[in-house]
């Protein structure tokens, strides 16, 4: 279209401002969404006031009020572990946003282990949590910390299982050659397999962003929240709006892609393609986040036993067998 | 049992996540129901109209007894007045006292809107109001002074309606019209006169109790109506009284009923029982209430039956005017006499002794609405004495043991058929009236001492 020869570090310029613009505005737009849908499913309205029309404004005023609070350092704090943690935990997330690709020809960088950068990416946040409790110079802290820690670890397994089997559904690690492999979601086939991976990989994304019910590391109403609890102001909004918001946008986009489909129409009908691949992966990605907040105002907060049983006693050995479900299929269908 | 048991069996069962799906149908559900929130400042609630806002003083209500300052748990009332003397009402009286309200505040920091002191105000001085939006801030001006509270009284809401049938306070229940008409039609001559004199312009509740009490009867008719009836009542009675007497010369009470023969009211009352029955509650003179009766039946048909003020108006007469021409119940054999007259039956259906308005029960139209308004207007007309309050004094209807057991029971339970009263407890009262005629009680309160005589 246009006559215009990049060079590499404009092109890289390019790319990092789209994810350091896409990623903030997807937390906002995200942590609106989360006001608003959760109110509603809560038979309650929700902000109304900020920015005038159903409070639009809502988590632009909160960034402007956390802005504007004062910094506190516990005086017993790691001064250094505490300032870094924040950054520990966000970083991973926005560089979550790298490989998801949102058209054919969209996505900031194809790699061809897209999917294995994704999960080694994702549990890097977890060392960042930990850095935060531990720095804290607060019991309560320090067990949000290793509650989240714990937390984590375990259901990282059931998310690696379940992209492994796309991956071996799809024969490549590349997100790209995985959503074009996808006429029909991976999510309805393999019919059976397909669904329950897709399950899996569901609960194991709202652990892995300690969402309700799976938020027992923040569990609010007991040790405030967590490993973040001595944190206030913008080092607050890094290391637990941000990082919930962009992680749940980010593995809404990693859930549609896997599973939904990503830029490819739900049905491999001939009329849906007019419609541009954007619109598919946006309304996808939708869904999936509309998922995790639908989840949040339904369910009682599980137990950390109970959390930690249902991950290694379930979800693992499901997620092994399925494997092996998909290894069969896969040779012999 | 079994079938609940299987029921919470099922809801035990683990289908397997479906106990989670149905969760999120619930929510979503909520979701696309219309939103009921009422956003505050810009959306107001309709609230009810007995909701408990702030609390409003009625200034001229207060009479500064301190009740609601003693009974707030909260000790938020605070309180001042003064004594002021007035003049003595006539000469050579004392001079009276009045209580002066200084300062009445309430501190709204305090209170916990338990509504103790507007349920203990026997004034009716303060009221509940549906405001709310009074925040300050500053503590200090959430103390509301006399005049604020005074204030608060206009967002005050009206009372609800009366239920349909009841009372209005201080209105006799009685037929309105049917008393002049009746009277003059039935009634006897003598009645009708009586009748007439009885309440002077007033007509029932002087005409009959009239008879009973004269003087003192008028209380009970008063009873029916505030204070002014007694008083017309008395006067007229007195007049109408000996008139009434007169009139019913078929009884012998009717002499005794004269409120001369006060003492002899009791004793009448023998004869006169029914009559004594009659008037229920003469205040003024239970004797002569039961002498009257006579006359007051003999008037009644003259006068609507005073309006069963059950509060004692011991309105024997009260019986309808047309109600069994014939004196059908023995008891009112006393009133036998009654009998004469103009076909009042049971004469007095107070068998209870209390002067509680037996007209209305036998009275074939009585109304629960309240005095007709000429009858209203009449009783304010006639002065009264300066006290009168509006009680009676139940007037004794002591039964003589001769009195026939099953036709007190007769009568006593149409009376109390005809005022309305539940059939269990028509049956009851019956019942008790029957056992007192068989033991030879008498029925109804002990005669004040000094009023009559035995009894």
């Amino acid at each position: 279209m246009f006559d215009i020869t990049l060079a590499t570090w404009q092109i890289l310029v390019i790319k990092v401002l789209v994810i350091l613009t896409v990623v903030p505005v997807g937390a906002l737009v995200g942590g609106y969404a989360e006001h608003k849908v959760m109110a509603h499913l809560q038979h309650r309205l929700g902000p109304m006031y900020p920015g005038g029309w159903h409070g639009w404004a809502t988590t632009l005023a909160d960034g402007i009020k956390f802005l504007l609070k004062e910094d506190i350092i516990p005086a017993a704090a790691d001064r250094k572990v505490f300032s870094f943690a924040p950054a520990a935990i966000m970083v991973p997330i926005i560089m979550i946003y790298l490989v998801i690709p949102i058209d054919r020809n969209l996505v900031i960088e194809d790699l061809d282990v897209g999917l294995f950068y994704l999960l080694a990416i994702g549990s890097l946040s977890t060392i960042g949590l930990l850095m935060a409790g531990w720095s804290s110079a607060n019991k309560y802290a320090l067990i949000g910390a290793l509650r989240s820690a714990a937390q984590l670890i375990a259901y990282e397994l059931p998310i690696v299982l379940a992209a492994a089997v796309v991956a071996m559904l799809a024969g490549s690690l590349s997100l790209i050659d995985i959503v074009e492999a996808q006429n029909f979601p991976f999510a309805l086939w393999p019919p059976g397999i397909g669904f329950v991976a897709f399950l899996l990989f569901t609960v194991g994304a709202v652990a892995e962003m300690t969402r309700v019910p799976f938020d027992m590391p923040v569990a609010e109403s007991e040790i405030i929240t967590g490993p973040f609890t001595e944190y206030s102001g913008m080092r607050y909004i890094f290391s637990h709006m941000f990082a919930e918001m962009g992680h749940m946008v980010a593995f809404g986009g990693i859930a549609a892609t896997l599973f939904l489909g990503g830029y490819k129409p739900i049905i491999p009908l001939r009329i849906l393609e007019y419609i541009p691949g954007v619109f598919w992966f946006f309304g996808k990605t939708m869904f999936m986040i509309f998922l995790f907040l639908w989840i949040r105002p339904t369910f009682p907060r599980v137990r950390e036993d109970q959390l930690q049983k249902f991950a290694w006693k379930f979800l693992i050995p499901v997620g092994l067998v399925l494997i092996l479900a998909t290894g069969a299929w896969v040779l012999y269908v | 049992m079994a079938l609940d048991q299987r029921r919470l069996e099922k809801a035990r069962k683990p289908g397997f996540g479906l106990g989670l799906l149905k969760g999120m149908g619930v929510t979503l559900k909520h979701l696309f129901k219309h939103n009921t929130v009422i956003q505050y400042p810009d959306e107001k609630q309709d609230l009810s109209p007995r909701t408990r806002g702030v609390i409003a003083l009625k200034e001229e209500n207060c009479t500064v007894c301190m009740l609601c300052a003693r009974e707030c748990p909260d000790w938020c009332i605070y309180i001042d007045s003064h004594k002021e003397q007035l003049p003595p009402k006539r000469q050579g009286g004392r001079p009276r006292k009045r209580n002066v309200l200084d300062r009445f505040a309430i501190d709204y920091a305090l209170c916990m809107y338990c509504g103790i002191c507007v349920e203990v105000c026997p004034y009716d001085a303060l009221f509940w109001s549906r405001e709310f939006e009074y925040a300050e801030y500053d503590i200090r001006e959430l103390t509301h002074e006399k005049e604020r509270l005074s204030d608060w009284m206009e967002s005050v809401l009206p009372p609800p309606p009366l239920e349909i049938g009841a009372e209005y306070p201080g209105s006799p229940t009685r037929a309105p019209e049917t008393p002049p008409a009746g009277a003059a039609a039935r009634g006897t001559a003598a009645s009708t006169p009586a009748a007439d004199d009885a309440g002077g312009t007033e007509e029932q509740p002087g005409a009959p109790v009239a008879p009973l009490g004269g003087g003192g009867r008028t209380p009970d008719a008063g009873a029916a109506k505030p204070p002014m009836p007694d008083v017309g009542p008395v006067p007229g009675e007195q007049a109408a009284a000996t008139p009434g007497r007169d009139g019913a010369t078929g009884r012998e009470e009717t002499s005794a009923g004269e409120e001369a023969p006060r003492g002899q009211a009791p004793g009448g009352d023998g004869t006169t029982e029914a009559p004594a029955g009659a008037p229920p509650g003469a205040t003024a003179t239970p004797p002569d209430a039961t002498a009257t009766p006579p006359d007051a039946t003999a008037t009644r048909p003259g006068d609507d039956d005073p309006p069963p003020e059950s509060t004692g108006e011991a309105r024997a007469d009260v019986k309808p005017p047309d109600a069994t021409a014939t004196p059908p119940d023995a008891a009112a054999t006393p009133p036998d006499a009654t009998a004469t007259p103009p076909g009042d039956d049971d004469p007095p259906p107070e068998s209870t002794g209390e002067a509680r308005a037996d007209v209305a029960p036998t009275m074939t139209s009585p109304e629960g609405g309240g005095p007709a308004p000429e009858e209203i207007a009449s009783l304010r007309e006639t002065p009264g004495p300066n006290v009168e309050v509006p009680h009676e004094t139940p007037q004794p209807t002591a039964l003589t043991p001769t009195e026939d057991p099953d036709e007190v029971y007769a009568q006593v339970l149409k009376e109390q058929q005809a005022k309305g009263s539940s059939p269990q407890v028509a049956e009851a009262r019956a019942k008790v009236a029957r056992v007192k005629a068989e033991r030879g009680i008498a029925r109804g309160p002990a005669p004040s001492p000094g009023e009559e005589e035995g009894g």
